[in-house]
């Protein structure tokens, strides 16, 4: 009945069109504290939250801490449940109830890597051991001569060589970046179709932040994965990603090819994010020294969050329709979206479903 | 040996160097690092993780704690003429007995390094945000430098200038019986910017003042910083390793590399023509926000391991130019072209630049370029 229960299952890998993995209105509500008068307080951290991740393409979910992107992650993982939502894998529902076969399942198809690679690997296990797990569980291995095989070229396909040395390391012994391969090795073990990297470089040294992403950029390619890449870094989204998305504080404002929201940035707070952030190119312009930003401020809190736009108390261009509701995506060409109410209200709403989102 | 330095001077440091001793022998995580620091400069120090650059700020405000050992050099601080001073400055030049009234403040004793930090010195650490006690309101902490360091002040006295300062770093003075807790990431980075000012000092160092925060918060204090410096004429020292960042806040920028400063320039020709190759190489590990889209590749390999630095110039096993010299030869750090000198000079401890090894001309910006695609596509192990 479930597309999920085929195995081995063989993706469609020649239409790019069609998207892996779908979220579709995802909503996330994080209950805390005593009941006050009968009524729970609970933190509003994801609100209806719809994207789409294809074969072969790379999207960014672009955010500051507090933002849900996370949330999302971890909903799309199937780490968290969803308040409300669906998600659609290869076009069909996932059911949402914890079953751990069908959870795991699901999970050979989707995988995460953690920002932390110094927690994310177990200090008191090998390098052999961490990659040897998912592959037995998966059932990719039969016996001990294959396991060694198949890390072995896990490891080259990381650029982790020579890998008979690497097999049997423990993690103290490698640095941030090699870890970080472990990391993305332990992901590929499994065979996934979708890969969401939660910050997986912010940890790292400058210097080896751009090899790391270039690697996933590589096996992106090669295996025609579906790559969600979370970040706080609206520069290395651009240089990444095919597709940027845009969240505030759990409300996704703006979205589209990564060009056209870096250079032609329409919601208000995409712009801010884009002028928040450090360009040297400045320097050009010949003045030294910080400039001035348009707002100010910090994300709100969640448990009694702005009314309408969440944006909207800190937004130079607020009207009063932004307080009372949230505006409909509208569409701008191109496949660029966003919600705000300088550019209507979504006079040509799309389903979620549709391309482009 | 002190020859004439100008008054414009603040902050001398000569052959600076730290060890940290350890079982396996000593680890010099700072050597002979020497620059000059103007009044009201801003300076940055840029490298990667383990390069020394946070050593370096604490061997310069004397926090260093064993293992950790300054093993050699001189830090000279040159206190301002003509300004109101506490009688402890006068004392504490005489004491050393330098001709020109400098202080060496690593020959300081307690006593007198007590009364140096905060009223010429002051610090803000890399995790801020929990340099506040949680228990006592933002207020007291203000009040309690002022208590510490101006026994002269009144307690209505202490109370206007913990008003005073923080309506200068932009929150309400209302917020003096806050609690830490009450105050966002960016208002209490803010109040200890305002505990870091509270005494007028000449010199402050921050130590990645911003990591923690997000990126429009960020932004603010870095504004903050800019300002407040620039309208105070204090120096700064700031410390951090997103370069990108450095670039637009600094005058000065000074990149190190296990240890050593590696390369010294004013922000515009380090960001348009860095002459190290390790400079090019860090700058080209932050993906533009404008511009064409270019294919970067970081810096292949890792920095080394400080108990083992490669020998001559420790850049060497991951540099795309290395040649002969370098395996064998540590450059020392001097002007990137002959005949250019002053304060401006631009600094680089390269053997390209130097007539003797590298005859044939100076390095492009092009031959960088090809020489990191050409490693990159030889795929060395990283």
């Amino acid at each position: 009945m479930n597309v999920l229960q085929q195995r081995p299952y063989q993706p469609a890998r020649e239409d790019p069109t069609i998207p892996v993995l779908e979220a579709v209105h995802l909503r996330k509500e994080f209950p805390v504290g005593q009941r006050l008068l009968g009524q729970r307080s609970s933190v509003h951290a994801v609100e209806d939250t719809s994207l789409a991740l294809y074969p072969g393409r790379a999207t960014a979910l672009v955010g500051e801490s507090g933002s849900g992107k996370t949330t999302v992650a971890r909903m799309l993982a199937r780490l968290y449940d969803p308040t409300a939502g669906t998600i659609r894998f290869h076009g069909q529902t996932v059911r949402l109830s914890r079953g751990s076969s069908a959870l795991r399942r699901y999970r050979q198809h989707i995988q995460l890597i953690f920002q932390d690679p110094f927690a994310s690997l177990n200090p008191v296990h090998s390098v052999r051991y961490h990659l040897a797990r998912p592959l037995r569980i998966f059932g990719h291995v039969k016996n001990r001569v294959e396991e060694t095989q198949q890390i072995l070229t896990l490891l080259n396909r990381v650029s982790l060589t020579p890998a008979e040395q690497f097999i049997q390391k423990y993690p103290h012994q490698l640095s941030g970046g090699q870890r970080q391969r472990i990391a993305i090795a332990r992901a590929l073990a499994v065979r996934p179709d979708v890969l969401l990297a939660d910050e997986p470089v912010s940890m790292l040294d400058v210097s080896i932040r751009l090899d790391i992403l270039n690697l996933l950029l590589r096996l992106k390619d090669e295996e025609q994965l579906a790559l969600l890449y979370i970040t706080h870094d609206i520069a290395s989204a651009r240089y990444f990603a095919d597709d940027v998305l845009v969240m505030y504080a759990g409300q996704m404002v703006e979205g589209g090819p990564s060009e056209e929201v870096t250079q032609e940035p329409k919601h208000p707070y995409t712009r801010l994010l884009l002028s928040a952030a450090p360009d040297p190119e400045r320097l050009k312009s010949g003045k030294t020294g910080i400039k001035e930003i348009g707002a100010r401020g910090e994300i709100p809190s969640l448990i009694n969050p702005p009314t309408g736009c969440r944006f909207h108390p800190r937004c130079p261009h607020a009207m009063d329709v932004c307080r009372q509701r949230f505006p409909r995506r509208t569409e701008l060409g191109n496949g660029h979206w966003t919600n705000c109410f300088l550019y209507g209200d979504g006079q040509d709403t799309t389903p979620a479903s549709a391309p482009g989102i | 040996m002190i020859t004439s330095v100008e008054t414009k001077t603040l902050l001398e440091v000569k052959n600076l160097s730290v060890d940290y001793s350890a079982a396996s022998g000593a680890v010099h995580a700072v050597d002979k690092v020497s620059f000059t620091l103007k009044r009201g400069e801003i300076l940055g120090l840029a490298g990667e993780s383990g390069c020394g650059k946070s050593t370096l700020a604490y061997a310069i405000t004397r926090l260093l704690r064993p293992p950790a050992y300054i093993t050699e050099g001189e830090v000279l601080y040159y206190p301002p003429e003509g300004r109101e001073r506490s009688p402890m400055i006068s004392k504490l030049t005489r004491a050393n007995g330098y001709a020109d009234n400098s202080i060496d403040i690593l020959q300081l004793t307690p006593s007198q390094l007590r009364r140096f930090r905060w009223n010429e010195l002051s610090i803000v650490f890399q995790s801020a945000m929990n340099a506040l006690n949680p228990v006592l309101s933002v207020g007291t902490q203000i009040m309690d430098v002022l208590k510490t360091h101006r026994p002269e002040m009144g307690p209505d006295q202490r109370k206007r200038r913990a008003t005073d300062l923080l309506n200068l770093v932009g929150i309400a003075s209302d917020r003096l019986k806050s609690y830490p807790h009450e105050l966002s990431g960016g208002m209490r980075q803010r109040v200890v910017i305002a505990i870091a000012l509270a005494l007028n000092p000449e010199l402050i160092v921050m130590d990645e003042p911003t990591t923690a925060l997000d990126v429009v918060v960020q932004r603010e204090i870095l504004e903050l910083i800019s300002s407040l410096c620039r309208e105070l004429s204090t120096a700064l020292i700031f410390i951090t390793h997103d370069l990108s960042l450095l670039l637009e806040l600094a005058d000065k920028v000074a990149i190190m590399y296990a240890g050593k400063m590696v390369e010294k320039a004013t922000s515009k020709d380090l960001y348009l023509r860095p002459t190290h190759p390790y400079s090019y190489g860090l700058l080209n590990s932050f993906p533009n926000l404008h511009g064409p889209r270019r294919n970067m590749g970081g810096i292949p390999g890792s920095p080394p391991d400080l108990r083992a630095v490669p020998s001559g110039c420790a850049f060497h096993p991951r540099c795309p130019m290395a040649f002969g010299p370098c395996r064998s030869v540590a450059p020392p750090l001097k002007q990137a072209r002959l005949g250019e000198s002053g304060e401006d000079a631009q600094l680089v401890a390269c053997h390209l630049y130097d007539p003797r090894f590298a005859p044939g001309g100076l390095p492009t910006q092009d031959q960088f370029a090809a020489g990191y695609v050409s490693i990159i596509k030889g795929g060395k192990t990283r």
